[in-house]
């Protein structure tokens, strides 16, 4: 094992999330604060495993509804048309534009989804106290945290569309409520990825183990 | 282990009482997002309406996803799948209704295509132009639920509106079709809903709708009649125009009335089955409660004559031909027109005066023995028979006619059959034709074959005299001729002797010395002198009248 290896967790000591500072645990068994931000210290995240899997299965659950209910309703003349997020693709795909079709896709079914796997994968690994492909996971991360941020492109452009195209009587567009829901899960993964300790992915062994547990 | 190092100079962390919880409270999250979603799906079954499917002719305007269905104007479904049914002769649609509508899905449930329509008698559905066709609605009257409807072809009368339906069971639809107005007394007073063929496809119900203060106009008896266009009538009463209104004219319609005899006015329930009669005569006809079968077996064509030609009793309606067919008799080889005919004695009950009608009902029509009896007699007696007749020389129809034809050849009704026949003469137009056929008939007999053979044989003869009056000439050239000649050459003889005589003659008398001349002559002046002394006498005896008597005046003479 390498110096690189070595954590401020096995060295008896705490380095704080929030600034960085490396400092020596205020009492055995105890870490306490940050004496430079405030900021709570942990060896690990509390519960950090726990906690990700509360929201990544709470984004899961409402994954369904996102999908399931309609994102958007589009009336015209009288006639009034509901799309969720996979009827929008299809509507794209069908009318030709493939290209965006698969962006929608990608952006709104897939991402989603794939995060909520790739977090599920690094949860059960690291609760499997795996050592195998870390980089890797690691990577896959920081993947997760970067895209996050991106998610909510969907809600960005429902809200704008709603605000933009009132155009009474002759077309309206209002949010159904799938969207609040597709937000939910997006707020939720954000969240989830953010309380995982990618720490755990190098030594998982931690895992559970508080020091005041 | 990490290798020891001077700590102290890093800060000594800060205590804080730890909070202690096993099971973190961040489960509350997937537990309400779980509570949620189950709530929104509870909802979403909850709030699910049936599904329903409904067999279209053709989806017209229908998308699945976006057609609505509406009652009233109120959005009570979705269409969600057009197929093909499964024999690909129709289109079925699935549609889903919403939790409230649920209840309207029952048995009798209308639904229909609301499309652009522009007829004559109005626009509808005008708003589907910028929406797009939606199903409309009609809620039924029935409780039992039913999720698979057949949608009907065009909307049914306007929901929801007061009146009622009657069903008209027409021979043909003439000119009528949905929208068509229904007049009362030349007041429009309802429409034709719908029409279909009945299902025996042998005549067209046509559901008419009456609206609401006017529906208790139409009683049991109520008789509808055809108003559509221009009916123009020609059979053998003649050719007849009749019109309704000028929107019947252009777009059809009909009519009802209560014939004058409807002795109790009960109003019709809906849906109602009426007969739809093709004019108002034959719809104000009294019902013809007794009627009389007779068949007519007719030995001439029945050209021109249909089903419905009037038959008539001494030139007054009495009753109708009901069916024209052939009769067979294999005994004497024969086949024959057989007339069936309806005869309504009530009609002519209704023609006797009002003193005897008491007495000719039953004898027309209740008592069955006198009325054969009178029967026979009248064909007996006065020789009733009926003929076929031209009613009209413009259509050539026929009608039955039934008149006394005393000479007629005596003839009996069978009373024995079911039909009783009753005896015919044939018509006075076949009369003439075989008048006409007869005398051509005795032409055509005339023995001109053999009259020819003895023109032929005296012409023969005629040759064979002129051959001998020919030889006859003959014989005069040869012998005759010569002697002749010499009786020319003496008589020429005597002539020439005649002639020298004559010169003599002419010398005596006719020379300008002739003294038979001169003695003329002076005879002649002789003469003229007398006459001239006898004019100037005349002369003076009108100028002096009394002359003869008194003498010649001396003043007067001297005259010539």
């Amino acid at each position: 094992m390498s110096a690189a290896a070595l954590g401020a967790a096995q060295s008896g000591l705490a380095s704080c999330t929030t600034c960085g500072l490396l400092s020596r645990p205020a009492a055995p068994g105890q870490l306490g604060h940050c004496p430079r931000c405030g900021a709570a210290l942990t060896a690990r995240h509390h519960h950090s495993v726990q906690f990700t899997w509360a929201l990544v299965i709470a984004a899961a659950i409402l994954y369904v509804p996102a999908n399931a209910l309609p994102v958007l309703t589009t009336t015209t003349l009288g006639s009034s048309e509901s799309d969720t997020i996979i009827s929008g693709v299809v509507y794209l795909y069908q009318s030709g534009s493939w290209p965006l079709a698969l962006i929608v896709l990608v952006a709104s079914v897939m991402i989603p989804l794939g995060k909520l796997v790739a977090l599920a994968y690094l949860l059960i690994t690291v609760q499997r106290r795996s050592a195998k492909n870390s980089h890797d996971r690691a990577r896959l991360y920081r993947l997760v945290e970067f895209i996050g941020r991106w998610s909510m492109l969907d809600v960005f452009v429902d809200a704008f569309i709603v605000a933009l195209v009132q155009l009474e009587p002759l077309m309206s567009v209002a949010p159904g409520s799938g969207v609040v829901f597709f937000m939910a899960v997006v707020v939720l993964t954000m969240f989830a990825a953010h309380s995982f300790d990618p720490r755990l992915i190098w030594n998982p062994d931690n895992l559970g183990r508080h020091p005041h547990g | 282990m990490a290798e020891p190092r001077d700590d102290a100079e890093l800060p000594q962390a800060i205590v804080v009482a730890p909070k202690r919880h096993r099971l973190s409270i961040v489960w509350i999250i997937p537990i309400l997002a779980a509570l949620v979603a189950i709530g929104i799906a509870v909802q979403r079954i909850r709030s699910e309406g049936p599904t329903i499917t409904i067999v279209f002719k053709a989806a017209e305007g229908i998308e699945p996803g976006k057609t609505l269905i509406k009652y009233k104007d109120v959005n009570i479904g979705q269409v969600k799948a057009v197929q093909l049914t499964e024999d690909f002769s129709k289109v079925e649609v699935t549609a889903k209704i919403t939790k409230r509508a649920a209840g309207l899905m029952v048995d009798d449930a209308k639904f229909w295509v609301v499309r652009p329509t522009i007829s004559l008698s109005g626009i509808s559905g005008l708003n589907t132009l910028l929406s797009g066709n939606y199903i409309g609605f009609e809620a039924g009257a029935s409780e039992n639920e039913q999720s698979d409807f057949i949608g009907l072809d065009a909307a049914p009368f306007v929901a929801g509106q007061l009146g009622r339906e009657f069903v008209l069971k027409a021979d043909d639809l003439g000119s009528l079709s949905p929208g068509s107005p229904v007049y009362y007394r030349r007041l429009p007073v309802g429409e034709v809903v719908a029409y279909d063929l009945a299902p025996d496809g042998k005549s067209v119900e046509i559901k008419i709708f009456v609206n609401a203060p006017y529906d208790k106009f139409v009683s049991t008896g109520t008789r509808f009649w055809k108003a559509s266009g221009i009916d123009v009538i020609a059979d053998a009463n003649g050719v007849s125009i009749r019109t309704e209104s000028l929107v019947a004219l252009l777009v059809g319609g009909l009519a009802f009335d209560d014939p004058p005899f409807t002795p109790e006015k009960t109003r019709a329930p809906p849906n109602t089955v009426f007969t739809f009669y093709n004019d108002r005569a034959s719809a104000m006809r009294t019902p013809d409660a007794v009627t009389h079968r007779y068949v007519l077996h007719f030995n001439e064509s029945v050209r021109g004559l249909s089903v419905g030609a009037p038959v008539t009793f001494l030139g007054l309606p009495a009753g109708e031909v009901t069916g024209i067919g052939l009769a067979f008799d294999e005994a004497t080889a024969n086949i024959r027109p057989a007339v069936t005919i309806a005869f309504y004695p009530e009609r002519l009950v209704s023609y006797a005066t009002p003193s005897d009608r008491s007495d000719v009902g039953p004898l027309l029509k209740d008592d069955e023995k006198r009325r054969r009896a009178f029967l026979q007699r009248l064909v007996d007696e006065r020789g009733l028979r009926g003929q076929l007749r031209s009613g009209s020389l413009l259509t050539g129809q026929l009608y039955v006619a039934f008149d006394y034809f005393p000479q007629a050849t005596k003839a009996r009704i069978n009373w024995n059959r079911a039909m009783p026949t009753l005896p015919v003469v044939s018509s006075s137009l076949v009369e003439l034709e075989a008048k006409v056929t007869n005398i051509l008939d005795k032409i055509d007999k005339l023995p001109i074959e053999a009259l020819g053979g003895a023109v032929k044989k005296d012409l023969e003869d005629l040759d064979v005299v002129l051959a001998s009056a020919n030889k006859l000439i003959k014989n005069v050239d040869t012998e005759l001729v010569p002697t002749l000649k010499t009786d020319l050459e003496a008589l020429q003889h005597a002539l020439g002797s005649v002639e020298r005589t004559l010169e003599n003659a002419d010398a005596t008398l006719l020379g300008p010395n002739a003294p038979a001349q001169q003695e003329l002559r002076d005879a002649l002046t002789e003469f003229t002198r007398a006459a001239r002394s006898v004019r100037v006498l005349i002369d003076y005896l009108e100028r002096h009248p009394e002359s003869p008597i008194r003498g010649k005046s001396d003043t007067m003479s001297g005259g010539r």
